[in-house]
């Protein structure tokens, strides 16, 4: 069973984690989904895979009507972020999904009408959730060739998809991260792996350290947030990438 | 559908598949040797023009199967991917149902009702579909059969036409047991493609 958990509120303003599934079974990657509404307008990000779309819905709807979302974000095109598609256009078969528009004709394979899906140009796009106007962000090669991050210059959040990702150990899961350098060697052989392209990761890290970001929310694993927001880019923009063994 | 059911359904499509392959090369050498048998009779004039006759209602009988067949494969192709859809929904549906186990309160009714109206409207309509699918490809292979009671026909006719075939007979004889026994083949083909299609049908 997941739990939501409200990591940012301002009024009607907020930001939910889903987050932490104690009955999902092992074979299956933990992931972190992410609801930001304003003024009763939900976007659901990267929803996850269509297994674990109970505990996600069950842990959301307790927070939230799982009507009002009206629009999903995808970070990129794998099943554990996406396969969930088809049970959420269930509730509401209006839901746009934004997506790179490299996915665009593969992510339907999942479910979704031509008019499902927004495609983000390769440089990003602003996104409304009611009043709100949130950032698409290029995160391409990272590790997806068609990859983005979603930015909340008013909660100074960052969404950031498989980037800042950890396999967190049984018993080491909580929600934000409390001792850097300890939580890192769950996120090096993740990182060196999956993350291919050096001049995209460098690219990535100075456009990202020009933002005020106070939390840095990844799809697997614990949040970053103050200091170690700083801490995990230039962790990152030093760690050598695209490489099979650590 | 279950996963198994579905298994089941395809595999009973592949078997389908299997058998119009057969009649479909069958076909093919009955054109062929109608063709000779036509250039035959030819050459054997007028004591054999009774049989080239039938040659060539031969060759039309092979084109007409092969017609038959090809609309045959199409409505198999039409059921495995109406297989899918359906597979595909009660994957949603067992995925809603586990949500509705877990859920609690207001998002628990909400669940019920989109199950209850799934039920009502796309489950029942695949499955629907499925079983007019499966009707159509029934009567398909039942006027098939009625195709090849003609071909068969058609070989005896022959047989009997060889007969009147003067210095030929023999040669025309040869031909007309060869349409026998084509036919004969595609017979037996048939007569599994139907057992295969009379198999419970599950949706």
């Amino acid at each position: 069973m997941k739990t939501a958990r409200i990591i940012y509120e301002d009024g009607d303003h907020k930001w939910l984690a889903i987050v932490r599934d104690t009955s999902r079974p092992e074979f299956l990657i933990d992931t972190n989904e992410y609801l930001v509404t304003s003024d009763g307008d939900g976007m659901l990000l990267d929803p996850g895979g269509s297994e674990i779309f109970p505990a996600v819905f069950s842990a959301l709807s307790t927070s939230f009507d799982p009507r009002c979302i009206g629009k999903i974000f995808s970070s990129h095109q794998d099943p554990d972020v996406i396969s969930s598609l088809p049970m959420w256009l269930e509730f509401n078969p209006g839901i746009k999904c934004y997506l790179s528009w490299l996915w665009q004709g593969f992510v339907p394979h999942f479910a979704g009408e031509a008019d499902t899906f927004v495609p983000i140009p390769d440089n990003g796009m602003e996104i409304p959730v009611g009043s709100r106007r949130l950032r698409a962000i290029a995160a391409h090669y990272l590790h997806s060739s068609g990859n983005f991050h979603l930015y909340d210059a008013g909660a100074g959040i960052l969404f950031s998809g498989d980037v800042g990702a950890a396999l967190l150990p049984r018993g080491e899961d909580g929600l934000f991260v409390e001792d850097f350098d300890r939580h890192i060697r769950h996120a090096e052989g993740f990182h060196r792996r999956w993350m291919g392209s050096d001049k995209a990761k460098n690219d990535w890290c100075a456009r990202v350290s020009a933002l005020d970001i106070d939390m840095l929310c990844p799809q697997h694993g614990a949040i970053y947030r103050g200091a170690d927001v700083k801490r995990f880019i230039d962790w990152f923009s030093r760690l050598e990438i695209g490489v099979l063994k650590t | 559908m279950t996963s198994a059911e579905a298994g089941r359904e395809l595999r009973r499509m592949v078997r389908i598949n299997e058998g119009i392959k057969s009649v479909v090369a069958a076909a093919f050498k009955i054109n062929l040797m109608a063709m000779n048998a036509i250039f035959l009779a030819k050459r054997a004039g007028q004591s054999a023009l009774g049989f080239g006759v039938l040659s060539n209602e031969l060759r039309s009988f092979a084109g007409d199967l092969q017609q038959q067949m090809a609309a045959l494969r199409e409505a198999t192709s039409a059921s495995v991917a109406a297989v899918t859809v359906l597979v595909k929904q009660s994957r949603v549906s067992r995925l809603l149902e586990r949500a509705g186990v877990e859920a609690q309160g207001e998002s628990k009714t909400l669940i019920q009702e989109l199950l209850q109206l799934r039920a009502e409207t796309r489950l029942a309509g695949s499955n629907q579909q499925m079983a007019t699918l499966n009707r159509g490809l029934s009567h398909m292979i039942a006027d098939t059969v009625q195709l090849v009671e003609l071909g068969s026909v058609l070989a005896r006719s022959a047989k009997i036409e060889a007969a009147y075939g003067g210095g030929f007979s023999v040669a025309l004889m040869q031909v007309s047991s060869d349409f026998e026994k084509m036919i004969g083949e595609i017979r037996q083909s048939l007569e599994s493609l139907s057992g295969t299609q009379e198999e419970d049908f599950v949706a």
